[in-house]
């Protein structure tokens, strides 16, 4: 009895495609329904952040980084921001502290209301898209009102911040934190208990932590596995330290558990924004600094949590005021190098459940 | 085993929830004083310090002035090119005598891109929505011939 | 009550009347689809705090007449190693079926336009079976091996949802007697007095989910997903031959709960309002109920969709059918 010849077939999916969230690549070698082999392409984006950066003065660069992750832009500012003064050894003053871990943390919630509405939307239910989008709304229109933009903020300077919160602002964001715990529930009423979101996101795209640690993930892939790895609490920078929160571990290590860790993070970040509006201290926004910033000769690295893992800054400095090389370490583009071992022997729906739960955006994957 | 009735729940009750929707155009949205919007240049304060020019990180702001005859420095031209302006604020953070404002209009868009070179004069009739309707709106808002 | 225009001899007046009526239905129909995808738009819009269309025309409502305007005027454009005639007869052929099912459904009490088949139940089943075919052709005629794809993989879903829907409503005959839907609906109002949905809630519920996936609607709609690689069995038909296709799903949306209404709901039975009027409502709430379930799930995929026919809702149908029959011989 003869075999049956199956050929396997070379796909493109992107870059323009819905639901790969930008402009990523994916050739798939597809048998049937079956991924043999897939490849993610990437440099759709690429815009030379970091080369531009060599000629640039570290106050000119921070509204490039706006653009690098650009769902939590706060979260990149602070990066070179602290990078910077770690490398001066700069003070910033007590209110600018608080003000940014704000921020910081309000944008980390509006980045996983956008992973929310985006993977749900990707699986094919429509609401939680627009709930998310409408919450997030209201974030926006804080930030609005406190440094003029609503998605590239440039609001953090090196010493401090630019503007102080306006009049009634404070109070205004200690009104949504109760609000969003309520929209929280709903969310999860609506998603979480769902049998059919279940069966698609549970034991998908399932890996171990020492794979985990074998390729450098960090955020929430790695403490997906069960790994306990937080830059805010095991390397503490800015004043997380003095702010009483968990950090979230999943067990399985598979797409559910990435849902789940991202959801209560930011039931965490809520958390932490409301005793920061607790514990805020009146105070200047901005801190001694020179005029023109000079980082001293040498090579530096420093890295913070943003929402997708660690967020590292490398300059290497000549002593003057722009720096010589400025290297960005985006935890986008690391984690995306699981897709190829994690798509090998699964069918085309799940892949678009395991890209999404991944959680990439491709501003920070191209720089 | 029938966690999807939940969320049947939770869909019906949105629907007597308020609607989010703003009807752009007819309804413009409220922004706030800070809002980065496209500038309004004042020439009678610029002292021509050139700070704006240097610390613009696309370098689209360019001018030019000139001495007049009580020894200060005067604006003759200043063009922002909107092609590459982020709109990122660093200019008005270091202009000295606040001589660069950003208003709340965001509108740029149009037809030809010889428009998006803004000059002195544009940039002085630009004015925040709330102070009137600038002369130049509603016809295709040129740069004023460059 | 009495079915005077049947018992008569065909002449050229009886003929005239039936093509007039048919017309009628036609453009009701297509007034009811119109209508019925305007409603979605607002339905699921206001489910997630949106207005829905609200610029074109007064409230919007002539949104729908500008959609299938544009899809009318738009080219006509044929792949060109398509085949030709297949890929132009396969729109008709999912079409129509769905239009000609409305035959035998009974719309009020004095049944205008309905033929009392003594069959229907069985003719609505193996015409509803014929949109399959439409939907393979359109798949196989595209000349794309993405469409083929999608269209066997709702060729595979629409037959495997086929067996479950046909064993609900068979619990519903057994019940009143006749495959006749004119007498299942006079059946509900002697005894038990009840709408069909309370003894046969069971049936009720496999008729309700084999129907959202004989739609294709979501969370059935994997072959229309835009998130996957295609755009399913539709994606090399532009303009009208695309408004077919919409036309053949919505058509059948109002076919299905039309169904649903007469088999379980008691049709057009109620107190106190006219006939049609109740069925309308009883329709309308079928309708809000796809859209509510639209607004609100995810997507399953096709591999636990079919296991799900096959291992799940099968059985429960046997059962359903078992228990009535047991029900009903010993009482």
């Amino acid at each position: 009895m003869a075999e049956i010849r199956t050929e396997e077939l070379l796909m493109n999916i992107g870059p323009q495609h819905p639901s790969t969230h930008g402009v990523l690549r994916v050739v798939v070698k597809v048998d049937g329904e079956i991924i043999k082999e897939a490849e993610p392409v990437v440099g759709y984006l690429h815009r030379g952040t970091e080369k531009l950066a060599e000629d640039l003065q570290y106050t000119q660069i921070i509204p490039y980084t706006d653009r690098m992750d650009y769902l939590s832009s706060m979260v990149n500012n602070h990066a070179i921001v602290t990078a910077v003064e770690h490398a001066m050894d700069l003070e910033v003053p007590e209110r600018a502290e608080h003000l940014r871990v704000i921020v910081v943390e309000l944008n980390r919630l509006m980045s996983h209301l956008v992973f929310l509405g985006t993977y749900l939307l990707d699986l094919g239910a429509m609401s939680p898209f627009l709930y998310a989008f409408a919450n997030r709304e209201r974030v926006v229109d804080y930030f609005n009102r406190l440094c003029g933009a609503r998605l590239t903020y440039n609001y953090m300077r090196v010493g401090g911040v630019k503007w102080d919160a306006p009049d009634g602002w404070i109070e205004d964001v200690k009104t949504f934190v109760p609000h969003m715990r309520k929209e929280l529930d709903m969310l999860h009423d609506l998603v979480t208990g769902n049998e059919i979101f279940l069966n698609r996101v549970k034991g998908i795209g399932v890996y171990d932590t020492d794979y985990a640690l074998s390729l450098g993930l960090s955020g929430i892939n790695l403490r997906c596995t069960g790994f306990n790895w937080d830059l805010r609490k095991n390397k503490p920078y800015s004043i997380y330290d003095r702010f009483d929160f968990d950090v979230i571990v999943g067990q399985n290590g598979d797409c559910f558990d990435r849902y789940m860790c991202h959801m209560k993070e930011i039931v965490e970040s809520l958390k932490i924004v409301e005793q920061a509006l607790e514990q805020i201290p009146d105070g200047p926004v901005m801190g001694k600094v020179p005029k023109i910033l000079r980082v001293p000769a040498g090579e530096y690295y420093h890295a913070i949590e943003g929402t997708r893992g660690e967020l590292g800054v490398y300059i290497v400095s000549e002593g003057k005021d722009k720096p010589y090389r400025l290297k960005f370490r985006r935890p986008s583009f690391i984690n995306l190098q699981v897709l190829p071992d994690l798509l090998r022997g699964q069918t085309m729906s799940n892949l678009i459940a395991i890209l999404g739960a991944v959680d990439i955006v491709l501003g920070e994957v191209d720089a | 085993m029938f966690g999807f009735l939940k969320g049947l729940k939770v869909t019906f009750a949105q629907l007597a929830h308020k609607k989010v929707t703003l009807q752009y155009p007819d309804v413009m949205p409220d922004f706030g004083e800070r809002f980065r919007g496209v500038h309004k240049f004042s020439p009678e304060k610029c002292i021509v310090c050139n700070q704006c020019a240097r610390v613009c990180p696309t370098s689209c702001i360019s001018l030019s002035g000139s001495r007049g005859g009580d020894k200060k420095l005067h604006i003759d031209t200043y063009d922002i090119n909107f092609e590459i302006c982020i709109l990122c604020d660093l200019c008005t953070e270091v202009c000295p005598t606040e001589a660069i404002q950003m208003t709340d209009r965001f509108e740029l868009a149009t037809y030809s891109r010889v428009d998006l070179y803004k000059n002195i004069f544009w940039l002085d009739d630009n004015r925040r929505r709330s102070e009137g309707i600038i002369e130049s709106e509603g016809q295709n808002a040129t740069g004023g011939g460059k | 009550m009495d079915f005077t225009w049947l018992d008569k001899p065909l002449e050229f007046s009886t003929v005239l009347n039936m093509i007039i009526g048919a017309v009628i239905v036609l453009a009701f129909i297509l007034g009811v689809v119109t209508y019925t995808i305007y409603f979605e738009r607002k339905v699921i819009g206001w489910m997630q705090w949106r207005i829905g269309p609200n610029r074109v025309g007064p409230l919007g409502l002539l949104q729908s007449i500008a959609d299938v305007l544009k899809l009318l005027i738009k080219e006509d454009i044929v792949p060109a190693k398509a085949d030709r005639t297949v890929f132009l007869i396969a729109p008709i052929i999912a079409f129509f079926p769905s239009f000609m099912v409305l035959a035998v459904i009974p719309f009020t009490a004095t049944h205008v336009f309905t033929a009392a088949s003594n069959v229907g139940v069985v003719y609505y089943i193996a015409l509803s079976a014929l949109t399959i075919i439409g939907v393979v052709l359109g798949g196989w005629a595209s000349n794309n091996k993405y469409s083929l794809i999608g269209g066997m993989r709702s060729a595979a879903q629409m037959i495997s949802y086929e067996v479950p829907l046909a064993m609900s409503m068979l619990g519903v005959v057994l019940m009143a007697g006749s495959l006749n839907l004119v007498k299942i609906v006079e059946a509900q109002q002697e005894f038990p007095y009840v709408w069909y949905v309370v003894p046969q809630l069971l049936g009720f519920i496999i008729f309700i989910i084999s129907a959202v996936a004989e739609l294709n609607r979501t969370p059935f709609d994997l072959p229309e997903a835009e998130s996957e690689l295609v755009a399913g069995y539709f994606t090399e038909y532009s303009g009208f031959r695309f408004a077919f296709y919409m036309l053949a799903e919505y058509v059948y949306v109002f076919a299905m709960s039309a169904l649903g209404t007469t088999l379980y709901f008691g049709g057009w039975s109620g107190p106190f309002l006219p006939g049609w009027l109740w069925f309308a409502i009883k329709v309308s709430c079928f309708i809000f109920f796809f859209f509510w379930v639209r607004a609100t799930m995810p997507r399953i995929r096709t591999d636990q969709l079919l296991s799900f026919a096959w291992k799940v809702l099968i059985p429960l149908a046997l059962l359903n059918l078992v228990g009535t029959a047991v029900v009903k011989a010993l009482f």
